[in-house]
């Protein structure tokens, strides 16, 4: 379970997130919708270590991790796959999932987990010695999910998953994504701008507005309320 | 036969360049830290291979055992208080500032020699030295032979390094994509210490092989300038096509001495250095431009 | 608007007040100091227009500087009028970067850095090969050597070097050059024919260090010829830059006051030591005022209300 407590974070002299609590449950999907610009990658890249909040604190099943380095936070279980994918373009396939398994745990069982993610992503293992920079859009956002999936994390942070794919593939991943949540019980937590998909996808979601959460709520309920119909699907309540 | 003899030591030459350049080349190309004092490095590493020779009779290749993890300390000591603290910075301001601040590294390395050492030339006479390989009417000194197989090795070693084991790959990630690097567990701290240090440590190969030639305090900035020019026919980032241009400019400066006489092979160098900047911008062994 | 007109004022005003300096004093050590302070003005204002104005980072400076002094220096003494000279020098440094230049600029960051110094090391060691001995001046110009015309020479270059830069970098040509320095690639998304404002400012920039290499050729009476081709004129046109501020107009004038004095202080006082002691105030400045000493305000005013929060970097 992921604890966030009231955290304030700056971005250099400007603060994006005001006073932000969120509990994530740990076996479930969560997502975190909100406009551009609201804060909610601000609030990922907290939970993985690039921001440090000036207020408040996270924990992860029990232990203090916003005063630990990212690397560290890795080590704890949390992985984050980065908005726009951010592959090391020059490198292949199978080194970028080598570079995934880099911490002590991750690296003995790095055969045993690649295994698993060109099992998941079968078209990885066909591509697996060709540069990254190679692939179709597709591929590099299931590469960059394998990638971070290689540190065996319990929780799987995904910044805007469906940025620039096609509507066919983002269902796709989604719903590879839904399977790697059912059958491993890696749990997830989805910030996104697309709201449909991001709320089919998920069990629980909560609604950030200009760096404050203004709603929580079962997703399947967020996507019926007036709240999320007016602000983000453009229609009118009933 | 006098042309093959020309040749022999503008490989020589050639190879001694690369050793020099091949840690600028990997600082710049990592880190995109411009390390102008890296001839300067080299010239204080040779000192040592001269001083351990005087005063304890070690062969330079021999104290290469002392001078690599020498350098090495003195590369983690560079980057912990100097250049660790630009990485903060936008590209453009971290080359700047490097640069300058390496600059001033460059002066008082070079002002401490002289204090230190005098500004005589020195250098190491081992039982080996001036022995030569006879092949035909060829004559290949033993030191060269040395140098030549030194490059080889260290390059593609490092080549290896950077592309086929965790560490080297990991050091790779964090050049292409700091912050990411970090997302996937990598210590990028240590990284990035550990990989200027080796930069700087790889000096200790070049000062070996300077020390049997001559060194002296003014050498440095010598030898950063054929490295810089060996950066451009490279390409920045290309860690094999830094020996194919040290060969490049040993042999084309080689035919210029053959050619034209001693006084020019500056321009000679200057020349094919203009001519790649026109014809290749982004160097000969890289294959997109902008950097 | 008016404030720009009191400040070109205020400028005319000194210069004019400079030109009248030699009807006051006679004491050569002040006229030998003040012609290096307008030599380093006029050198790191030229090196601002292209480092500063357009971004682009040349760390070949000695070698324009080298080039203006090295042909200056051969027609004068072959008998060529020094004005003549000198403009010819000027012009040498106008064609070597239209050979660098053309090439060089199209490539972005690093390249031009490397490429610039490559240039200028290559220069120095080429020169020294070929003339390395010491230019001395004919017997019947050191006859007629006198402090006062190189002092009005040097004040020439140095208000010439200002006047046309300030105008260029707030003209259109300016904004173009500053445009291509924010974002090279949205520049030419927007149209802006960012490898035209390149030149025009590698060309100025070129010109004026070359007058400053001039000026150096008339000043000294003998010196090695490789001596104005040395790296220290790369590297002291960007730290005197660096102290006053990058791309602001009068950083370079303050940065060449602070230096001037601070080299001359340490030559008159450490001796041997001086370029070691040197070399550490380098450094200092460089990793504790990082945007110069007109960051300063700045740099306090992040001290005390310290709020960042970024890590990791």
């Amino acid at each position: 379970m992921l604890e966030i407590t009231g955290i304030d974070v700056f971005h250099g002299d400007l603060q994006a997130v005001w006073d932000v609590s969120l509990i994530i449950e740990g076996k479930g999907i969560t997502t975190l919708i909100g406009s551009n610009g609201s804060g909610k990658s601000t609030v990922l890249a907290t939970i993985a270590g690039l921001l440090k909040p000036v207020r408040g604190s996270i924990s992860f099943d029990g232990v203090r991790i916003d005063t630990l380095p990212a690397h560290k936070i890795v080590d704890a279980g949390i992985a984050m796959v980065p908005e726009g994918r951010r592959l090391f373009r020059e490198m292949t396939v199978m080194d970028n999932l080598e570079m995934g398994a880099i911490t002590k745990r991750a690296r003995q069982m790095k055969n045993e987990t690649m295994a698993w993610i060109f099992d998941v992503f079968p078209i990885l293992k066909e591509r697996a010695r060709q540069r990254a920079d190679t692939l179709s859009g597709g591929e590099q956002q299931m590469l960059a999910i394998g990638r971070s999936l290689m540190s065996q994390p319990r929780l799987l942070l995904v910044d805007e998953l469906s940025l620039g794919l096609a509507p066919v593939v983002v269902q796709k991943i989604s719903q590879t994504l839904d399977e790697i949540n059912k059958t491993k019980g890696i749990g997830i937590f989805l910030v996104e701008q697309n709201v449909v998909m991001a709320l089919e996808l998920a069990e629980t979601g909560h609604i950030i507005e200009n760096g404050r959460i203004v709603g929580t709520g079962k997703a399947s309920e967020l996507l019926a309320s007036d709240q999320v119909r007016q602000a983000y699907l453009g229609m009118e309540g009933e | 036969m006098e042309f093959a003899q020309y040749i022999t030591y503008g490989v020589i030459n050639g190879s001694l360049y690369a050793l020099v350049a091949i840690g600028l080349a990997l600082i710049m190309g990592i880190m995109g830290i411009f390390n102008i004092a890296q001839g300067s490095l080299a010239m204080i590493a040779a000192y040592g291979s001269v001083l351990f020779f005087q005063h304890m009779k070690i062969d330079p290749f021999v104290s290469l055992a002392l001078t690599l993890p020498g350098m090495f300390l003195v590369g983690v000591f560079m980057y912990l208080t100097m250049f660790m603290s630009m990485n903060k910075f936008d590209p453009g301001q971290k080359l700047r500032n490097s640069m300058l601040v390496s600059f001033g590294l460059v002066l008082i390395m070079e002002t401490l020699a002289t204090i230190l050492w005098t500004a005589n030339e020195r250098t190491v006479t081992t039982a080996y030295s001036g022995t030569v390989m006879a092949l035909g009417d060829l004559r290949i000194p033993y030191t060269g032979i040395a140098t030549i197989i030194l490059a080889i090795v260290v390059i593609f070693g490092l080549h290896f390094f950077l592309k086929h084991t965790t560490f080297g790959k990991s050091i790779w990630a964090v050049s292409q994509d700091h912050d990411c690097a970090m997302l996937m567990g990598i210590n990028v701290k240590r990284t990035t210490l550990v990989a200027f240090g080796l930069g700087i440590a790889l000096s200790a190969f070049a000062g070996a092989v300077v020390s049997l030639h001559t060194v002296s305090p003014a050498v440095g900035i010598d030898w950063t300038n054929k490295a810089l020019i060996l950066i451009v026919l490279a390409g920045v980032g290309s860690i094999n096509g830094i020996l194919f241009a040290g060969l490049l400019l040993g042999i084309v400066e080689a035919l210029g001495v053959y050619l034209v006489g001693v006084h020019y092979t500056g321009v000679v160098g200057l020349l094919i250095f203009i001519i790649v900047l026109m014809l290749r911008p982004q160097g000969l062994f890289v294959r997109k431009a902008g950097v | 608007m008016v404030e720009r007109k009191k400040g070109l004022v205020l400028a005319a005003a000194v210069i004019v007040a400079l030109a009248l300096v030699p009807f006051f004093t006679v004491r050569e050590y002040v006229f030998s100091i003040l012609c290096m302070l307008f030599l380093y003005v006029t050198l790191s204002q030229s090196w601002n227009i292209l480092g500063g104005y357009t971004g682009q980072i040349n760390v070949g400076q000695a070698a324009f500087f080298g080039m203006g002094a090295l042909v200056a220096r051969l027609l004068w003494v072959a008998g060529v009028p020094f004005y003549l000279s000198i403009l010819a020098g000027g012009l040498g440094s106008v064609i070597l970067a239209i050979i660098i230049g053309l090439p060089a600029l199209k490539l972005r960051g690093h390249y031009f850095a490397i490429g610039t110094l490559a240039v200028a090391t290559i220069a120095q060691i080429t020169v020294g090969n070929i003339l390395p001995g010491i230019s001395f001046l004919p017997a019947q110009q050191m006859a007629t050597y006198s402090l006062i015309p190189r002092y009005y020479v040097f004040l020439i270059i140095m208000a010439a070097a200002l006047a046309v830069i300030y105008f260029t970098v707030n003209s259109r040509v300016g904004l173009g050059m500053e445009a291509t320095r924010d974002d090279e690639e949205a520049a030419q998304m927007v149209g802006v024919n960012t490898f035209k404002y390149k030149m025009i400012a590698f060309l100025i920039s070129s010109f004026f260090a070359g007058l400053a290499g001039g000026g150096f050729a008339y000043f000294n009476a003998s010196y090695y010829w490789y001596l104005p081709f040395t790296l220290m004129w790369c590297f002291e046109p960007i730290l005197i830059v660096f102290i006053g501020g990058v791309g602001s107009f009068l950083g370079p004038v303050i940065g060449s006051v602070c230096y001037v004095l601070l080299k001359e202080l340490f030559a008159l006082t450490l001796g041997e030591a001086n370029l070691l002691i040197f070399g550490i105030v380098f450094i200092l400045t460089i990793l504790f005022f990082p945007k110069g000493v007109i960051g300063l305000p700045a740099k306090l005013r992040q001290l005390f209300y310290r709020r960042g929060n970024v890590v990791g970097r």
